[in-house]
């Protein structure tokens, strides 16, 4: 391994590094600075230390927000991974029709959130949905998502899962197909039961499957915006915001851009804790012994 | 035939209830919207049965005629797509080559930026860049959209082309370069053919994030390049009411294409997923 990097490498690489650079680090970096001031509109900023973050640790809308991701997140993910992992290795033991049956199961990764949003709302909609009617003929009460504030993150939770359950699902999918199938065998031949190989060889071969698949969704499912901002707007009355949607409405309903990005830096920060164990795996990877 | 025993027969019964159930979880969403943007309003709704009614284009006509708005936006989120497509392709190629070929400190470091990167929400820099897009007077502007678009998936762009490139034999630019071929032209020449499975991996994850995206068009497109997300969005935040049989119509527009895109494109899907999520 040669220590200088040869200037063509250079070349190559600069145009993705200079758009991630100049679109993501330093607009990131530039909202720690705009963390620290006061600003807004067309008004020049002035130093203030950490009063913003006091200012959002203070708001009792911002621990709304962060309760409420926390949960949806707890719930969305585990679901997903549950349901993911199942569907995996129903797959692994023989489907009918297999390329059909999993070009279904993908169907919904082509869905945007706001076609999302239309067809969960339309199903659950009181009285007249579908599967509020279901509800009632099973006698059960209906989901008022649009007053009641759990109902709300309910929906918000299932619809995210439907989402993402294709991409849990792929990456289970495609790990669980690359275990010796002559693993199985063994086992069977030494008289283990299903739930014993499952325990002894699936699980084990499968965790840093799921461990990866895990961190995207906690990631990603962390930054939840859209399916929030589009089922409830936020409401009723601010308390089925999500951190994402705290921080738009601080930035560009109440130009305060200072907490708005005081919120951001923690989301930031938040992200980062959650990577940190992977980040550290893959910087060891990467740079081996001198890590 | 083999007589089947009780045991295997529960077994397959199991397995069709497991298949019915995904079927209707992945589709009824899907078509159930697909196939009520063919009723009229008040079979919509209909307490009958869901599939016997009159089909009609009456929501098709009034969404051309009422929300000429959605096949403009169709069009702004056609343009940014490609523009999307072709940026993040094109220089997730070129990286991902370096990548594959070149190995040094520099490098491995710029590489574990890219994936650092990936990190950060894209809601936490629309607030440094609102002011700059306005103030360089880009705002409702497609080549903001297709920017922004094409760098959140440039990180795992560059891992999916890296991943391609690196089944190709060295050997094959090695001779190119002694038969006086430039870096440029070996990429253009020996690796952009061999390369070609993972330029339509890449190009089936921006193809579906850009068309779909809703929080970067929301913030930074008002008018001019509003895409259609938008505009659906639009139509479900009316003031007068949802008029659901439009939304149905509008929805139904937007999703097909890039549904049938996916269906396909799978295979690229699937070996995109798997070489940039768990290799990268």
């Amino acid at each position: 391994m040669s220590a200088r990097t040869p200037l063509s490498a250079i070349a190559l690489v600069s145009p993705v590094q200079l758009m991630i650079g100049g679109i993501i680090f330093l607009p990131a970096i530039y909202v720690f600075w705009l963390s620290l001031n006061q600003s807004s509109f067309g008004q020049a900023a002035s130093f203030v230390g950490f009063a913003n973050y006091a200012k959002v640790l203070g708001d009792a809308y911002f621990w709304k927000a962060l309760l409420n991701t926390v949960i949806v997140v707890a719930v969305v993910v585990h679901v997903e991974l549950l349901l993911g992992l199942g569907m995996a290795l129903f797959f692994a033991s023989g489907v009918p029709l297999r390329a059909l049956l999993l070009a279904i199961v993908l169907a919904p990764y082509a869905v945007s959130e706001v076609s999302a949003v239309v067809m969960w709302r339309f199903l659950f909609e009181p009285d007249v949905g579908m599967m509020s009617r279901l509800l009632m003929s099973l006698g059960l009460p209906p989901i008022e998502w649009a007053v009641n504030p759990s109902h709300g993150l309910a929906m918000v939770s299932l619809l995210s899962i439907w989402l993402h359950l294709p991409f849990s699902f792929i990456i289970l999918y495609a790990a669980r197909l690359s275990i010796p199938s002559d693993l199985y065998e063994a086992a069977a031949i030494d008289g283990a039961s299903p739930w014993i190989s499952f325990r002894r060889i699936t699980l084990p071969l499968l965790m840093p499957a799921l461990l990866i698949a895990a961190l995207f969704r906690y990631i990603f499912a962390f930054r939840l915006f859209s399916e929030v901002w589009l089922m409830t707007g936020g409401g009723p009355a601010r308390s089925t915001e999500v951190m994402a949607v705290y921080l738009y409405l601080e930035a560009f309903r109440y130009n305060a851009f200072g907490p708005a990005a005081a919120t951001g830096w923690l989301l930031v920060l938040a992200s980062l804790l959650l990577a940190l164990f992977y980040l550290r795996g893959l910087y060891r990877e990467m740079f081996g012994k001198h890590a | 035939m083999p007589k089947l025993s009780l045991p295997t027969l529960l077994r397959h019964l199991l397995k069709l209830v497991g298949v019915a159930a995904i079927v209707a979880w992945s589709l009824v969403p899907i078509g159930l919207i697909a196939m009520s943007s063919f009723k009229a309003d008040r079979d919509i709704f209909s307490t009958g049965s869901t599939f016997s009614f009159a089909p009609t284009l009456a929501n098709y006509q009034a969404l051309w005629s009422r929300w000429g708005d959605f096949f403009f936006g169709l069009w702004n989120s056609f343009l940014v797509t490609v523009g999307a497509t072709v940026l993040a392709v094109g220089v997730s190629l070129l990286a991902g080559f370096a990548y594959s070929r070149f190995a040094s400190k520099g490098l491995q470091a710029s590489a574990f930026f890219l994936i650092f990167i990936r990190l950060i929400p894209p809601i936490v820099i629309t607030l440094p860049l609102f002011p700059v897009v306005n103030w360089l007077g880009l705002n409702d502007t497609h080549f903001v959209l297709i920017v922004l678009y094409a760098t959140f998936f440039v990180s795992l762009g560059t891992v999916v082309m890296r991943t391609f490139i690196d089944q190709i034999p060295r050997e094959l630019d090695e001779a190119a370069m002694m038969d006086g071929a430039s870096q440029f032209q070996i990429i253009m020449r020996v690796i952009l053919p061999m390369a070609a499975q993972g330029m339509l991996a890449v190009s089936v994850f921006v193809i579906v994030y850009a068309w779909n995206e809703f929080l970067f068009a929301f913030i930074f497109t008002t008018t001019k390049a509003k895409t259609a997300p938008l505009v659906i969005s639009e139509m479900i935040g009316a003031v007068e009411g949802v008029e659901w049989g439009v939304l149905f119509a509008a929805s139904t527009v937007q999703l097909v294409p890039v549904l049938a895109f996916v269906i396909l494109m799978q295979k690229h899907l699937v070996a995109g997923l798997t070489a940039g999520a768990v290799k990268g």
